[in-house]
């Protein structure tokens, strides 16, 4: 088991009680797509892993440690290892591509080395391997802002991928994408989930697009688990019982 | 592993019990706005309307005594009104019971506030049209204004090298400002100090200090300063830089506290401890505002230059002290143009440099 998820609550200071008691477990190499309403929990759910939200109560283990209460050094030390991309890419946008890619090494990187901005050809070398991995190795010296919206988050994935990590979060990745970019942003990360054995943890909207990638379906209702199987038992009884009776299903190609 | 008695509570419950809470706090607040109300309008009713209108008293009485039996008073009224459903705190932190008394009464209360304001500002300030428009005040007025616009050229060349003095007192006085205001925004930004209880008690402490250091007008720091280390130049240049790292200090931690906070999460995703996602996530976001905070405040700062020359700060406005206290007025007329001219090239030029680097 890479991650193990116990009777996971959130609840904000605002009273909203967004996560009820989640429990799940992810196997290494796994393809985890969680699926849900917007404000179902998705991404408290994935904030909370890498602990960018803190959890009320429960227990996040991974790799066997409950990281749920780990501080400082130890917790930076976990975060190194997980990966996450965000919906609104979440560049840099005034920097260039390259330096967007390196900052997902700063974990292990010194801080006085990563201010004045110093890094061994090592590091370099690693950044363009990165970005040759999600093809967009020529536009390493151009302002990330400059780029498509796909480019961008392909930027992002190879920031995550700077950090060689043992699990990569995405939240809603392609929600703000058009449909063919988005399949070919999902396309990058299937190849680092099969190629680099990556396990992948990522929310999603389309059902096509769940179909297709994922390995293991959750889906969230207003913070509790409703479902947990394969993506080809998703049928209509259990469509509408995620996402309400008067849902109907949009397909993306 | 830290145990939190609150989650043995159903969160409904939980939600419940800080709705609690916060509602006596509310009351506990509006009781005292209620004895601040009662308090206020007594001593407006009685100095300023009664005293001073009525009477008609150039010195005012005061005990100790009366002030204090009035206060205890108004707090005896002022907890009993805000028992009520009449009061007005109660409803403007949103726990009276809304219906139509406590409507009206907030209304009438509010307007009575508001009138014996007023009311009392008008006679504070003892507002005299007779004295504007009298014919030897006009006189006079038109005296100074012809010998204004008749100005002396005679004294160019010094009002000239005071001038440049008081450009460069508020551009030595800004640029040093720069690296203490940046170094203490980041300490006085919510969004990056809200994190643990100490760097929260720096960020409050910090903020009082500049708050403190704001109120006080760079005249009277000038003032200050020119007793401290003599009057000239530099007295002036020390209560600008003072001033303006007070104030741009909390411009640019507003800049701070407005970034996206996007690419803060994501840099702190990736394991980078707390300098470096200040270095790499939040300084790219700032850049730009502070140039253009600094270069607005170069301009404040050569209009406040002349100001606290006339307190002794050195430069032009030292020169119009001197030339208004002989009480010639057509040098005077010279200064003020002077003034007026590079006050509006150094505008211009601020908003344009502002508009090139958007």
């Amino acid at each position: 088991m890479i991650l193990e998820i116990k009777n996971l609550h959130k609840i904000y200071d605002n009273g909203t009680h967004a996560l009820k008691g989640v429990s799940f477990s992810v196997k290494e190499g796994e393809f985890l797509v969680v699926i849900g309403l917007s404000g179902s929990g998705k991404s408290t759910l994935l904030r909370s892993i890498n602990r960018l939200i803190e959890p009320t109560s429960g227990n996040v283990f991974f790799l066997g440690k409950d990281i749920t209460h780990i501080k400082g050094e130890e917790l930076r030390k976990v975060k190194t290892q997980i990966g996450m991309v965000f919906q609104q890419f979440n560049l840099i946008k005034r920097r260039s591509v390259l330096s967007n890619v390196i900052n997902g090494k700063l974990g292990s990187l010194g801080t006085f080395e990563s201010i004045i901005e110093k890094y061994s050809d090592g590091v370099y070398q690693e950044a363009y391997k990165c970005l040759e991995t999600v093809g967009i190795f020529d536009k390493a010296k151009v302002r990330a802002d400059s780029l498509s919206g796909g480019q961008q988050q392909r930027v992002a994935i190879a920031r995550s991928l700077m950090q060689n990590p043992k699990l990569l979060l995405a939240d809603e990745p392609v929600a703000s994408l058009d449909p063919a970019t988005s399949n070919s942003v999902m396309q990058y990360f299937e190849k680092i989930n099969k190629e680099l054995g990556t396990t992948v943890i990522c929310n999603l909207h389309f059902l096509s697009l769940v179909r297709r990638y994922a390995s293991r379906v959750i889906a969230l209702k207003a913070g509790e688990i409703v479902y947990q199987g394969l993506p080809s038992d998703i049928d209509e009884t259990w469509f509408k019982t995620i996402y309400g009776e008067e849902a109907e299903e949009v397909e993306i190609r | 592993m830290i145990e939190n008695p609150e989650l043995e509570l159903h969160p409904q419950q939980l939600i419940e019990k800080n709705k609690k809470l916060e509602d006596k706090f509310n009351f506990i607040k509006a009781v005292m706005l209620d004895i601040f109300f009662v308090y206020y309008s007594i001593l407006v009713l009685q100095r300023a309307i009664y005293y001073k209108f009525f009477l008609d008293l150039r010195e005012l009485p005061f005990s100790w005594l009366q002030v204090t039996v009035l206060f205890a008073v108004s707090v005896v009224i002022g907890i009993s009104w805000a028992s009520t459903r009449t009061s007005l705190s109660c409803r403007l932190f949103g726990i009276a019971k809304d219906n139509r008394v406590s409507k009206w009464t907030t209304e009438i209360f509010g307007w009575f506030l508001f009138d014996i304001t007023f009311i009392a500002g008008w006679i504070v300030t003892k507002i005299s049209i007779v004295s504007l428009f009298s014919p030897e005040g006009l006189n006079g007025a038109e005296r100074l204004f012809s010998a204004l616009f008749q100005p002396n050229f005679g004294i160019f060349d010094d009002a000239l090298f005071a001038m440049i003095e008081t450009i460069y007192i508020a551009l030595v006085a800004t640029l040093i400002s720069i690296p203490p205001t940046l170094l203490i925004s980041f300490f006085t930004a919510r969004n990056l100090m809200k994190e643990n209880k100490l760097s929260f008690t720096v960020y409050y402490i910090l903020r009082i200090i500049l708050n403190f250091i704001r109120s006080i007008e760079p005249l009277i720091w000038a003032i200050i300063f020119s007793v401290w280390v003599g009057i000239g130049p530099f007295a002036g240049m020390i209560a600008l830089l003072v001033h303006t790292i007070a104030s741009n200090a909390k411009l640019y931690s507003e800049a701070i506290e407005s970034i996206e906070q996007g690419p803060v999460e994501a840099i702190s995703a990736t394991g980078a401890d707390r300098v470096q996602v200040v270095w790499h996530a939040v300084v790219p976001q700032i850049v730009l505002p502070f140039l253009s905070f600094t270069i607005y405040r170069w301009d404040i700062n050569v209009r406040m230059a002349t100001i606290i020359g006339l307190v002794g700060g050195g430069g032009i406005g030292t020169m119009l002290m001197q030339y208004q206290g002989l009480a010639r007025w057509r040098e005077v007329g010279l200064i003020v143009i002077m003034i007026a001219f590079v006050v509006w090239v150094m505008d211009y030029i601020s908003a344009k440099i502002r508009e090139a680097i958007y």
